[in-house]
């Protein structure tokens, strides 16, 4: 029914968007990637009839790209171009959609056709609320929230690799100075059970030890609002929880000293357990808390701490 | 002395929205009206330069219904006149509608240095305007910017992606899209409010900005909104600190989420 293009960085997200191609039925889907895309075994099971590599896709500037991207839909004939949402694929589609005056719908939660017609779900007013959106221009394209899919083997033959030779010469870029990696946790809140996240209540960066403490008691993993991350920069991007950073789903999500913004509470909303830990009774965390306790985190904490130290040395019955 | 727009968007207070218990809708036509948080950053980072290096500070916006006292508000904090559409049309504008119609307003407002937005509206979250306004008028974008620094004609940006910190430098004109960290927006004092009221608004009609059908027909149709709220215990615990710690660890015990 349609063909579908997909701009993958590495292998997992190639098999994510493979498996969203899928459900949506698309005849015919070919993939675009960084070079090394191609050297992944049995490639034949993504059921790929082309791969486009790209040496240049990582660092090429965004201006550069979007004309690129443009070109390779508009020569593919791919109705639906699918990403995942990072920020810098946003910006290289933004550019890619202005170019081919189409739409693009950014950390889209699901797609699915509807009675011939392509209906997207994404968050939308601070992410407490979800949008259904009917799309009426093709190709459009689809930044999606990863969400852990995998494809099932597909039968197939191993795709047509194409080298992308992206040269775009009087374009007009940003030149890049410097880039750092930051420190990186490495761990996947996604998958955590039970994740003790922490907010502006705390005064200073030592005292997340408390906090540490208890996530180690617990078996837990230690999480973040938004400003704990980007403002105070105390704890590594990849533990934000929310809107922007990750969207986590444990059974126990223990808030401490996080207010409950709305751009908070979307990315903890599949929690099984919400427990808030805030002294302002007024702070919107406690209507959306399971159990809430109006106190001194600094206080309670360690009282926390001492009762589940007791219990754990205490014989069980 | 540059010359900085920035673009602003009209938008329901997302921290007060409140929703129709049948329908599940927003109650938009209750909401409060305000500026977009992360507008408000980068106007305030415009607000910055024009303070150290003079220059101006043009408001630039659309919407539907645009009440002019939001405006203002970008007026009191330092911006020194506006440019506005406010048209029906603009409720069902998707981002290539948008990024068309202020492209337009902007470049009818003036020569610019430097063009300032959000990195995302506070209400549709997109992330598309600064690189879509990028294509339209040819002008390198930084996005995700999370510190800026202007030295004569030189531009310095600093910004976040999810793995890497990087840092740019760029000519003039250019666009930079705000991060929330870029700056910490002033309040208005009374005086700034008061002097605000005196300087000019200007709104164009839609039809006035030369934008053919085709740059005004959205690509999207939205079918519905929903509220998301699961449904919680909300049970406050009560006691000393002591005591509500012995209670939230039974409580958890039987609801089973507790290893311990």
């Amino acid at each position: 029914m349609k063909k579908a293009l997909l701009i993958a960085e590495d292998i997992s997200e190639l098999s994510e968007l493979r498996a969203v191609a899928a459900e949506l039925d698309a005849v015919e889907v070919e993939a675009m990637g960084p070079e090394d895309l191609q050297n992944t075994p049995a490639l034949e099971r993504f059921g790929l009839t082309r791969l486009y590599t790209s040496t240049s896709w990582s660092e090429d500037p965004a201006e550069s790209l979007g004309k690129m991207l443009a070109e390779l839909i508009s020569g593919s004939g791919a109705e639906l171009v699918l990403g995942v949402s990072r920020k810098r694929l946003k910006d290289v589609f933004a550019r890619a959609a202005q170019i081919l005056k189409s739409p693009l719908l950014t950390d889209c939660l699901s797609a699915t056709w509807s009675d011939g017609e392509l209906v997207v779900e994404r968050p939308t007013l601070g992410g407490g609320y979800v949008e259904n959106l009917v799309v009426k221009k093709f190709p459009t394209l689809l930044a999606l929230q990863q969400r852990g899919r995998q494809i099932s083997d597909l039968s197939g033959k191993a795709p047509e690799v194409v080298r992308l030779e992206g040269k775009f010469s009087g374009v007009r870029a940003p030149r890049l100075i410097s880039s750092e990696a930051v420190s990186r946790s490495g761990v996947d809140l996604a998958k955590s059970r039970i994740i003790v996240s922490v907010g502006r209540g705390f005064k200073r960066k030592e005292d997340l030890k408390l906090a540490e403490e208890l996530a180690k008691l617990l078996g837990g993993e230690l999480a973040c609002s938004r400003p704990i991350a980007s403002d105070m920069g105390w704890m590594p991007e990849d533990r934000h929880v929310g809107l922007s950073g990750k969207w986590v789903s444990p059974s126990l999500y223990l808030a401490i000293g996080i207010s409950g913004q709305v751009q908070h509470m979307v990315g903890v909303r599949n929690s099984r357990i919400i427990v808030a830990v805030n002294n302002d009774p007024s702070a919107p965390i406690h209507r959306e808390a399971d159990y809430s306790v109006v106190a001194d985190l600094y206080e309670f904490i360690p009282a926390l701490v001492r009762e589940l130290k007791a219990r754990s040395a205490r014989p069980s019955g | 002395m540059p010359v900085i727009h920035v673009f602003v968007k009209q938008v329901p207070d997302v921290s007060t929205l409140e929703y129709d218990p049948s329908s599940l809708g927003p109650r938009l036509e209750k909401a409060t009206l305000r500026l977009g948080e992360v507008d408000l950053v980068a106007l305030e980072a415009a607000v910055r330069i024009k303070e150290r290096m003079g220059g101006e500070v043009v408001v630039i916006s659309a919407g539907e219904r645009v009440n002019e006292l939001v405006l203002r508000e970008a007026l009191a904090i330092g911006g020194d006149r506006c440019f506005y559409v406010s048209d029906p049309r603009m409720a069902q504008a998707d981002s290539w509608v948008t990024a068309n119609v202020l492209a337009q307003l902007s470049l009818r407002a003036g020569k610019a240095d430097l063009l300032l937005c959000g990195e995302a509206s506070s209400d549709q979250g997109n992330y598309q305007l600064g690189p879509r306004l990028s294509e339209i008028l040819g002008y390198p974008c930084i996005t995700y910017a999370t510190q800026l620094e202007l030295s004569g004609e030189k531009l310095r940006v600093r910004r976040n992606l999810e793995d890497k910190v990087e840092t740019f430098e760029c000519g003039l004109p250019a666009i930079v899209s705000a991060s929330l960290e870029l700056a910490a927006p002033r309040l208005p004092s009374l005086l700034m409010i008061r002097a605000a009221s005196r300087k000019p608004i200007t709104r164009l009609e839609i039809s006035a900005l030369g934008l053919s059908d085709a740059m005004l027909e959205s690509g999207i149709v939205r079918r519905s909104v929903r509220v998301t709220k699961t449904s919680r215990k909300n049970q406050v615990l009560k006691g000393d600190t002591g005591e509500c710690a012995v209670k939230l660890i039974e409580s958890l015990q039987k609801e089973g989420v507790l290893a311990i």
